[in-house]
């Protein structure tokens, strides 16, 4: 090669550079242009924008409400916007529940506790572009008060509780912003089991519920489920009272654990140890011997035990009674079926919504009793079991398979969720149990099922201090820890029954969940202590 | 009365005499039963006089149920446990045939009889509620009974009973459950004749009497009147299920005003006997 042809090539290298260097630049210079343009469009419009958004005072973010005025606003409630309210112009606090941008529309739910409706706003005379974009721009779960005009829809909005009257907003202001991401999200919260995976959606399991109880809380079943808990409370309450029971406190940190001392947490207590008590057994006993002759106690009891299943806490609700009987425990059997039979006729008649509302993610047949609850003995139920084919002895303590087999085999016959099993063996019942009188095998006491699940263990008590310290030996119990126990019989003891239940394990077993842990607020188990 | 009161008398001999007084004792019952049983049945207008009747109604099981008392023989093995039988009835129509019978069982087992009201019903008339009569004083222990019979009244549309689950489907219709409940009292007569009679009086009972359209009720109606007239009871000379089933139907559908003179006679005969009379009480 020579140097000349080496030149000219370079040159025409250079030459063809210099043309695609131009073209690149002319380019370039075209894209500013436009950019610049675009720009300018873009400022001018936020410019006219913001100076023609007629809706300014219309939206925005509240100040912090730090109680600066006391408005004279009514706010209504999501479930009271009904036909009736239609075409008034009203004032609402809500969540936002879901938004959704469309053009000129924005289409919000506004939900309130398990509650929600659509919301509207479009671009007209009462809200502006901005506003609209605004509005879609609201982070899922933030709170706002919003001013709007009921309007009612001529097709049923089929997502929504309130399906008859749509919101046409006029005014809406943030008070609380929610973070951008969630920790769950609703949907997914209360998609019932089976559909998720079909549609390849997410669902999210107990554990991350559990983690983010607060959101959770709000999915509807949640709110269902313990607006129906509070209802068992009161109604156990508002029963037993009309009965005459008196409701007593107890104290739940003890000196000496009442069943055993293998499941009590122990705690320090200054310079010495104390326990959590089991349940409230003890203090109801003497307030029975105290002549308050019928009490109950609700209040928190705690169980050491480490077992990690679908229906143990550590630390649960009790419901607790105990009651001076006449001349036969089943006074007191008849009371407490009586009352919870009240309680499940309360929740049928008063809380079908919330119980509609779980059915919704969690299906199961409605809760079946009977009135007067049904009352079969332990050989009767061993008799059922071994009829179906189950191998065990006369003294057997029914195992939880057994329970359930049982539960179903009196359900297929009676068609009762719920009943009594009595006359359990003696030798599986506490030292405190009273034995039958007729066959020294078998004692006064007595379980309750709800759909094959105990909820209730309970007996006649020994009142007797004499029969009281036999037992106790006979069970090898140190007479020295009970002592003050076995004391409170001696100076007269009227004969008395009772029985506690599990709050939770009713609730759980009533709608049919399938885990303690959803009907718990803030489950407490061996692997959970927060939130 | 004994002759001998001294020890000195061959036990032999005094197990023949208290032999004899025995069986004297049973023929003057009967005969008193006899002659009860035939004043009824013609003259059913008549009076009974208390101790004919009283000792009728509590012979009756024995004089007319001659069966086995055997359950273990009827009902199979003894587990150990109450033999509850579990009727699932709707309160729209109380099942007085059932009743009649729960009265009859009562005469001759030891029944436990309770009755429930199941959460499928909101409400139950106070008169269906103490339909089985008081409480057993001994109804807290379930197990010195021979016989549960559990009356649930329930939202059902058929009434039903549940008696063995694992070995029995459900029995469906009061009819077969009466049927059932018939069995454990007598056995049906061996002449499968009679015994044929007997059932296809109890189906125009249910589907004629009580079900059937007025001509079928009034042709229903001429039958038992024209039966009536050839006997003291449907099915011969014993009372048999087919009386209860008529005499109940006759009651629910208020035909008996309008029912021949053989048949008003006949319902008489039965009301006469305790266990029907109570039935009357409960139509609403």
């Amino acid at each position: 090669m020579t140097k000349e042809s080496a030149q000219g090539a370079a040159e025409e290298e250079q030459q063809a550079q210099s043309k695609k260097g131009l073209k690149k630049q002319q380019k370039e210079a075209e894209k500013a242009a436009k950019k610049a343009e675009k720009q300018a469009k873009v400022a001018a419009e936020q410019q006219s924008a913001e100076e023609d958004d007629f809706a300014k005072d219309r939206y925005g973010v509240s100040a912090l409400v730090q109680s600066q005025q006391k408005l004279d606003r009514t706010l209504v409630r999501v479930q009271d916007l009904t036909p009736e309210k239609a075409d008034q112009l009203i004032w609402l606090r809500a969540r936002v529940h879901t938004s959704r941008a469309k053009g000129k529309q924005c289409f919000l739910v506004l939900r309130q506790q398990q509650f929600n409706v659509q919301a509207l706003v479009a671009v007209g005379d009462r809200a502006s572009k901005q506003m609209v974009k605004f509005a879609a721009n609201i982070t899922k779960e933030s709170i706002v008060d919003v001013e709007a005009m009921v309007r009612k829809v001529e097709q049923k909005i089929e997502s929504c509780t309130q399906q008859d009257v749509e919101l046409h907003v006029e005014k809406i202001f943030v008070i609380s912003q929610a973070e951008a991401r969630l920790p769950l999200q609703l949907e997914d919260a209360v998609r019932p089991d089976g559909e998720g995976e079909e549609e390849g959606r997410a669902t999210v399991n107990q554990d991350t519920r559990l983690d983010n109880r607060v959101i959770d809380l709000r999915t509807t079943t949640s709110q269902a489920v313990f607006r129906l808990q509070s209802g068992v409370c009161q109604l156990f309450r508002d029963t037993l009272t009309k009965k005459g029971f008196v409701e007593i406190q107890t104290p739940k940190i003890i000196s000496a654990a009442s069943e055993g001392g293998a499941n009590v947490f122990t705690v320090s207590y200054f310079k010495t140890s104390a326990y959590l008590a089991q349940s409230p057994q003890l203090y109801k006993q003497m307030c029975i011997c105290a002549d308050f002759d019928k009490v109950f106690c609700v209040g928190p009891v705690f169980r050491a035990e480490d077992s990690n299943t679908h229906r143990h806490l550590t630390e649960f609700v009790g419901l607790d009674i105990e009651m001076a009987f006449n001349y036969h425990y089943h006074e007191v059997i008849e009371s407490i079926t009586d009352t919870m039979v009240q309680i499940f006729k309360g929740l049928r008649d008063n809380f079908q919504t919330e119980i509609q509302t779980v059915n919704k993610q969690f299906p199961s047949e409605p809760f079946k009793f009977l009135e007067p609850t049904l009352r079969l003995e332990y050989t009767e139920g061993v008799a059922m079991l071994r009829e179906a084919g189950v191998e065990m002895g006369d003294e057997d303590d029914l195992s939880t398979p057994n329970e359930k087999l049982l539960g179903r085999l009196v359900k297929e016959k009676y068609d009762t969720d719920f009943y009594v099993l009595d006359k359990y063996p003696l030798a599986v019942r506490p030292f405190y149990t009273m034995p039958d009188p007729h066959n020294p095998k078998y004692s006064n006491s007595y379980d309750m099922f709800m759909r094959g699940e105990e909820i209730l263990s309970g007996a006649q008590r020994v009142h007797d201090a004499q029969l009281l310290t036999e037992r106790a030996q006979h069970h090898q119990i140190d007479l020295e820890k009970i002592k003050s126990y076995i004391d409170s019989f001696r100076y007269g003891a009227p004969p008395h029954a009772g029985g506690g239940i599990g709050l939770e394990r009713v609730c759980m077993l009533y709608l049919g969940l399938h885990n303690v842990r959803q009907t718990s607020m803030f489950p407490r188990d061996p692997k959970r202590l927060t939130p | 009365m004994p002759m001998y009161q001294n020890g000195e008398v061959d036990p032999a001999v005094k197990a023949l005499e208290a032999r004899q007084d025995e069986i004297l004792r049973k023929l003057y019952e009967l005969k008193a039963a006899v002659e009860g049983l035939a004043k009824t049945v013609t003259t059913p207008d008549a009076d009974l006089d208390l101790t004919v009747s009283s000792s009728l109604s509590s012979q009756s099981s024995t004089a007319v149920f001659t069966g086995t008392t055997d359950l273990d023989a009827l009902l199979g093995k003894d587990l150990g446990a109450l033999r509850d039988i579990v009727i699932n009835a709707n309160p729209a129509q109380p099942p007085l045939t059932l009743l009649v019978l729960h009265r009859l069982l009562c005469q001759r087992y030891r029944v436990l009889s309770t009755v429930h009201v199941h959460s499928s019903v909101s409400s139950v008339p106070p008169q269906l509620l103490s339909c089985l009569g008081p409480r057993h004083p001994d109804s807290h222990s379930r197990h010195m009974f021979q016989l549960g019979f559990t009356l649930i009244w329930k939202d059902v549309p058929k009434l039903q009973m549940k008696f063995s689950v694992r070995n029995m489907c459900p029995i469906d219709g009061e009819a077969n459950v009466a049927r059932f409940l018939f069995k454990l009292l007598a056995p049906y007569p061996s002449d499968p004749a009679l015994a044929t009679l007997v059932d296809s009086w109890v189906d125009a009972a249910f589907f004629q009497l009580a079900q059937g359209s007025s001509e079928e009720r009034a042709a229903a109606l001429r039958d038992l009147g024209s039966a009536l007239g050839r006997s003291a009871w449907l099915s011969g000379p014993d009372l048999s299920l087919a009386d209860v089933a008529c005499y109940c139907c006759v009651l629910q559908s208020g035909s008996a005003p309008s029912a021949p003179a053989s048949v008003r006679r006949w319902i008489k005969s039965c009301e006469n006997l305790g266990c029907f009379s109570h039935a009357k009480t409960l139509l609403l």
